[in-house]
């Protein structure tokens, strides 16, 4: 396979993630919303019924850590938006749109050192969930919630350059249906939070290319560090959070035969800390891939920044 | 001397700042479980502020209670509260009308 994509990434060390997951990552992962909630996956806690929630969030990512003479360096960069809406207490529907720069330098194998970039929008998520447990008590709630939705062929699946169609895993999007389902439980106190969620994306094939299917466990913990006391009123609450990440994903099918190097396993932590008042949200995390099993060679993951903010319509 | 008494009334009576009587406001408690961050107490906030009657709203979130103040002549009852409540996600312990205020 020649080296002018970013689809032969792989490597078989346990460091450094693979920018592909990495992506999926994120892409999943910012369905979260709603509440002083995790930051790279969703929460059980309730949309109010017939209110708007918001939450933009910025990222930015880096892997350039190449084994191969191609000497790759990936960036990403963008952003997501996220709409949520309670139709009741229990029920609320959400809408994810991302937009992303996607950008490839790497060398020739005739020694010329090339860049392959791509701008739009990706693939939108629409997704329902629904409460069908909670335990409200005196300063706390745990409540488990499923959801389930589909990913959108809405980013561009076809874009290309001089140097021919980008690879599927540069594009901004996958051109297929995509189901998902999963189910996430939160525990809430005053003083600090639990999220839990696993979920599973079947993805389809679109132009001769399969994604693997992938399954993902998520955690998050979320300290209040401000104010350490409670003294009455609605203070604004500063949390500590760190959330890790689980993923694994199936082999990619090209032409319906199984490409040999994709796929795998990556463990995500990432510190984060998070602002809460009333009407918005502030945060910013730092995801660092801590361990990574995939098929053949990977392009090592360096680090993604996300920040952003949620509003209370 | 009757008629000057009459005058010097008329005109103190004129002279005063009318006597207003103020009507009391009506406030309730209600206590919320499952209140445990900022940024949930307001969609309690906003499912109060759509009710009729509504003046103002209070929230102590480490009580896990909410201090509604009703308009003038307005009322909430136990129900309508528990609707509220509920379609912001939340459990109504206790309904508590507190005493008026003048």
């Amino acid at each position: 396979m020649p080296e002018t994509g970013i689809g032969s990434w792989r490597r078989p060390t346990l460091r450094a993630g693979g920018i592909a997951l990495a992506a999926l990552v994120g892409l999943l992962g910012v369905a979260g919303l709603a509440r002083a909630a995790p930051e790279t996956f969703n929460t059980a806690l309730p949309v109010p019924k017939g209110e708007f929630i918001f939450r933009e969030q910025f990222l930015y990512k880096r892997a350039s850590d190449d084994p191969s003479p191609a000497d790759r360096d990936v960036e990403v960069g963008g952003g997501v938006s996220v709409l949520g809406y309670g139709v009741n207490g229990d029920f609320a529907v959400f809408g994810v749109l991302p937009y992303l720069h996607k950008s490839l330098d790497l060398t020739t194998p005739a020694g010329q050192r090339v860049t392959r970039a791509t701008s739009g929008i990706g693939d939108a998520r629409l997704f329902g969930r629904y409460t069908v447990f909670k335990d409200n008590r005196r300063g706390r709630t745990f409540r488990i919630s499923p959801f389930a939705g589909v990913e959108l062929p809405t980013g561009d699946d076809n874009d290309g350059d001089a140097l021919g169609a980008l690879p599927a895993t540069l594009q901004l999007g996958s051109g297929s249906w995509d189901p998902f389902l999963g189910v996430v439980a939160t525990y809430q106190t005053l003083a600090y939070e639990i999220d839990v969620a696993t979920s599973y994306k079947i993805n389809t094939e679109a132009n001769g290319f399969t994604f693997g299917d992938e399954a993902r466990f998520d955690a998050s913990l979320q300290y209040r560090l401000w104010p350490r006391v409670l003294k009455g009123g609605l203070p604004g609450f500063l949390y500590g959070v760190l959330e890790t990440n689980l993923l694994y994903q199936d082999k990619n099918e090209i032409g319906g035969v199984n490409d040999p190097n994709s796929g795998g396993v990556t463990l995500f932590l990432s510190p984060s800390v998070q602002y809460v008042t009333r009407r918005w949200v502030l945060e910013a995390i730092v995801q660092l891939p801590a361990f990574q099993n995939l098929g053949g060679t990977a392009l090592g993951d360096d680090y993604t920044v996300r920040a952003g903010f949620r509003f209370n319509f | 001397m009757s008629k000057f008494i009459r005058i010097m009334a008329l005109g103190m009576s004129l002279a005063l700042p009318p006597v207003v009587a103020f009507a009391a406001q009506t406030q309730y408690r209600l206590q919320v479980d499952g209140l445990a961050c900022p940024f949930c107490a307001y969609g309690i906030e906003k499912q109060l502020t759509r009710s009729d009657g509504v003046k103002d709203i209070t929230v102590d979130i480490d009580a896990g209670t909410v201090t509604v103040t009703m308009a003038d002549g307005a009322e909430m009852t136990k129900a309508q509260a528990s609707q509220i409540v509920d379609d912001a996600g939340f459990t109504l312990r206790d309904f508590t009308k507190l005493p008026a205020t003048d």
